[in-house]
């Protein structure tokens, strides 16, 4: 029976608008309102949903962030066996992935899971994404852009998206870290009393994390609304003509 | 002096003909009770106990005006004399023979004029009686309205007490002819047909004779119509008093009930017939399939899979199987058919045995919720309501953003105080389409120098549809965000502009240090009366009014509405279906939230129709901001746009101020 950890965490909610900070070099955390990664939400689901199927066990692993506890029982209250929250000064600043990766597979490890799940992608994300620095960390094989998965000897029979509508079927060796994209079942509704009853009995494992390596990240010199550059042209005309004048418009810049 | 006759006729070759017929009601009677309770017995064995045993006299009093006077089965002209002639005859056939009884055994009252006018009444009955059933058959054979259910045991039924008065009539028009008595004309039904027999010539021993069979068919009938009443369509004589007896007294329409927990505190989900009540069950037992439920239900009359009618037939198919088929939500009652309900509260309204639908719908729904079966539409709207406290997933520092710009500033009630706290609510304050409208109320109320104030971020989604989508969990966190922002401010009432939010304050929050809860509506017409609102101009519309569910069905709201209309100068025109009868525009019960279905005429659609067809009204008025939303959609969808415009009731006043 799979051992499985869900990876986590809390981003931007784009329902408020998005300030910069005074230093122009990232979010004004202070007007910031964080809501789950929704493609964490869907690695949670799956995760779920292989539990329901195979068995197993699922851990839940989040940074602090507010809200975060509300997240968690959550997905408590969804099926999810452990939840764990990440603590440490620097989480509330905002970190890099490289950092929270590497806090991810410090605390998976502990748990010698077979599969990680995490979100393939999240709107914060400027370091590249969580899962394969998680992979490279942990040594582990990392697949994204991942649509189902089933547990079969030993194995992982995952779907994969591709561009352009394609799907393709792998099989992948365990333990191994998963980039989910869509969860196979979009992520149920709890409803509000079982997240309720979740807080009143389940508890969350709070593990301090010793330290938070940003190395390998980058470093944002400004960070800046989209600037109105006035600089658009529609091109007008059928198919035929639209293409003949991008072509003109190519040549002209010198990119063909 | 005219004396009664005891058994007249009868012979006594056997013994006293008393005796027979004592031994073989009291027989017939015992087994009717037996099986009745064989029956009855399954509410309590199946279903979980619910107290209805409190104020018996407040009881007994419905069960003498639905059950006895039959007041909701007399809403409706046609059906409603018909089963009144039946069962006011039956009463009264009842009541004679029980006097009869006396008179017999205990105290001999029936001799000289009281004898004529008891004779005259159960004659004049039998009449009554023949009537109701000539206009049942043709109801049922000719007329066949579609609501009906055609079941050889509604035949059966009626067979069996046609030929009981019959046979009575018959036993006493013989026995007339055979006396040839004096007072034969008080009792003119029988003086008429004994004529008949007299003139076939028989004799007096073959008029004996002839009546001796009409009397042993009919005691014989009767025995059998007893003996098989509690696996009839007959059933409906007891469950329905029954029901009308049990019937909830404890809260208004407008509250649903906390989810029920067993003893351990454990909340039960309903998804089977054990997770019920007694009266649950005793609900479909009691319907009388009359069909009135579903000839008003919006839902089955836009095509969807649900008749409330059919609920209760479900549900009593699957109890009378004796649990054996216990699963009700996705088996006997799927889920479509939960979902399609809009609580629009007209099935309750009409059903003439006080069967209460929308607590099993809704009971059932909390099932599907916690299991997380709900379309994804809702799952959106509900996820927002819980992060946002609105349906729309907007950030809560939206929701005054109507008001923007407005001079002067509306105060905001939780620094404040304010004599009136106004209620928004989330169509109002977060449709882009009806900004103009919210901003409209709030001119009107700084114009006739209200002093009021909003929540601003304080204000969450009240709570009214959430809670009969079945989420009451969440339904009691907004109610408890409400109630702590609502704690802090200081005001003398609450006024609402969205009725659904209305009904939830007024009926089904803890009442808030008892300040009164009212519609804009009902502020409004208030302030008419007090001559603080006056208007400057008539308006010389023809307009309609739609009464919405949650104003008028649910709270008796509507007359404050057209007093409005009319202080306004418009004229108004009511559509057939008007006040209490009105028809919902398809939005409630979350419907607003849930993806469509297949559905062949919206309600809101057939309600325009019905409002262009009144000819010549040029305005649609609506008292409820989804109602403005929905009709203005219908308006579109039905290609109405040149003919009628819909109007919140709002617009009018500001326009005559
Ligand atoms: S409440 Fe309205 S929609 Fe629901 S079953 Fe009754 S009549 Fe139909
Ligand atoms: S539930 Fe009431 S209204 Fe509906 S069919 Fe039965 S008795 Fe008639």
């Amino acid at each position: 029976m799979p051992n499985i950890v869900a990876l986590v965490k809390m981003v931007p909610d784009l329902v408020e608008e998005l300030e910069i900070n005074d230093s122009g070099t990232g979010l004004d955390r202070d007007w910031l309102r964080v809501i789950i990664n929704e493609f964490d939400n869907h690695a949670v689901e799956q995760a779920i949903i292989i539990k329901e199927r195979d068995g197993g066990e699922v851990t839940v692993i989040a940074p602090e962030a507010e809200g975060v506890e509300d997240m968690l029982f959550t997905t408590a209250a969804k099926g999810a066996d452990r939840m764990v929250k990440l603590s440490h000064d620097d989480f509330e600043e905002g970190v890099n992935n490289h950092a929270l990766a590497r806090a991810f597979a410090e605390k998976a490890k502990e748990y010698q899971p077979d599969l990680i799940l995490t979100g393939v992608q999240a709107n914060d994300d400027l370091d590249g994404p969580v899962g394969p620095l998680v992979a490279e960390y942990l040594g582990m094989p990392y697949l994204g852009y991942i649509c189902g998965v089933k547990i079969e000897d030993g194995k992982a029979l995952v779907c994969k998206e591709y561009p352009g509508g394609l799907t393709a079927q792998m099989e992948v060796s365990l333990p191994a870290v998963l980039g989910i994209q869509a969860g196979e079942e979009p992520p149920r509704y709890v409803a509000i009393s079982k997240v309720r009853q979740m807080m009143k009995t389940a508890e969350i494992d709070e593990h301090e994390t010793d330290e938070l390596d940003p190395d390998g990240g980058i470093a944002v010199n400004r960070m800046y609304l989209p600037e109105d550059a006035g600089r658009a042209e529609m091109i007008e005309g059928d198919e035929d003509e639209i293409a003949a004048k991008l072509i003109e418009i190519f040549k002209e810049v010198g990119a063909l | 002096m005219p004396e009664r006759t005891n058994y007249w006729g009868i012979p006594h070759t056997w013994g006293e003909p008393e005796t027979f017929v004592y031994i073989i009601m009291f027989l017939s009677a015992a087994i009717m009770l037996f099986r009745f309770y064989k029956r009855a017995s399954l509410w309590w064995q199946i279903g979980r106990p619910e107290a209805r045993w409190d104020k018996i006299p407040q009881r007994l009093w419905l069960v003498v005006k639905y059950a006895i006077v039959q007041t909701r089965s007399l809403r409706q002209r046609y059906p409603g004399i018909m089963h009144a002639a039946i069962a006011w005859s039956f009463f009264v056939f009842f009541l004679g023979t029980a006097l009869a009884t006396v008179h017999d055994h205990f105290f001999e009252f029936l001799h000289g004029n009281i004898l004529i006018v008891y004779k005259f009444t159960l004659d004049i009955f039998t009449i009554i009686f023949l009537i109701g059933a000539g206009m049942a058959i043709y109801r049922r054979y000719q007329e066949k309205p579609e609501k009906l259910t055609y079941d050889e045991g509604f035949t059966r039924t009626l067979v069996l007490i046609t030929v009981i008065v019959l046979t009575g009539l018959f036993t006493e028009s013989l026995r007339l002819a055979a006396e040839r008595s004096g007072i034969s004309a008080w009792s003119p039904a029988g003086h008429l047909l004994a004529q008949l027999w007299i003139s076939t010539g028989a004799t007096e021993k073959a008029l004996t004779n002839w009546h001796l069979g009409a009397w042993i068919i009919h005691l014989l009938t009767v025995a059998f119509t007893l003996i098989t009443l509690p696996v009839s369509t007959l059933l409906h004589a007891l469950t329905a008093p029954l029901n009308i007896f049990f019937s909830k007294l404890d809260r208004p329409i407008g509250a649903l009930a906390p989810t029920a927990t067993t003893e351990d505190d454990e909340p039960i989900f309903a998804s089977k017939l054990s997770d019920l009540t007694w009266k649950q069950l005793l609900d479909a037992d009691a319907c009388t399939e009359c069909g009135r439920c579903q000839d008003a239900c919006p839902a089955f009359n836009a095509g969807t899979p649900l008749s409330p009618k059919q609920l209760m037939l479900s549900l009593r198919e699957s109890f009378v199987h004796n649990g054996t088929k216990p699963v009700l939500t996705g088996e006997a009652i799927p889920e479509d058919v939960l979902w399609a309900c809009t609580t629009c509260g007209a099935c309750v309204q009409e059903c003439p045995v006080l069967v209460e639908h929308i607590d099993t719908i809704v009971d059932l729904r909390r099932y599907l919720v916690i299991e997380g079966m709900v379309d994804a539409e809702l799952q959106t709207a509900l996820m927002n309501l819980g992060r946002y406290g609105n349906s729309f997933g907007k950030s809560e520092r939206m929701r005054a953003r109507w008001s923007k710009g407005m001079e002067p500033k509306i105060k905001n009630a939780n620094k404040e105080a304010v004599e009136y706290l106004w209620f928004v609510g989330d169509y109002a304050s977060y449709s882009p389409t009806l900004t103009e409208i919210t901003k409209q109320t709030a001119e009107v109320f700084q114009k006739v120098g209200l002093d009021f104030g909003i929540m601003y971020k304080g204000e969450n989604h009240a709570g009214n549809d959430v809670r009969r989508v079945g989420e009451e969990g969440l339904f009691e966190m907004l109610a408890e965000k409400n109630m702590k922002a609502m704690s802090k401010a200081d005001y003398q009432a609450i006024i609402t502009t969205d009725p659904h939010s209305y009904n939830t304050l007024k009926n089904e929050y803890p009442a808030n240090g008892g300040q009164p809860v009212l519609h804009y509506t009902e502020l409004l017409d208030q302030l008419i009366a007090s001559g603080a609102l006056r208007f400057s101009k008539k308006l010389d519309y023809k307009v309609t009014y739609h009464d919405p569910c949650y104003l008028g069905r649910y709270n008796g709201v509507y007359d404050a509405p057209r007093r409005i209309i009319e202080a306004t100068g418009c004229e108004i025109v009511e559509m057939p279906r008007n006040r209490d009868c009105a028809l919902c525009c398809g939005a409630g019960g979350g419907r607003i939230w849930m993806e469509e279905g297949e559905i062949e005429e919206r309600p809101s659609e057939s309600r325009i129709r019905e409002a262009v067809e009144l000819g010549g009204v040029t305005d649609f008025i609506v008292a409820c901001p989804k109602d403005v939303t929905m009709y203005r959609d219908a308006v579109k969808t039905v290609g109405a746009e040149e003919k009628i415009i819909v109007k919140d009731l709002i617009e009018l006043v500001y326009e005559a101020l």
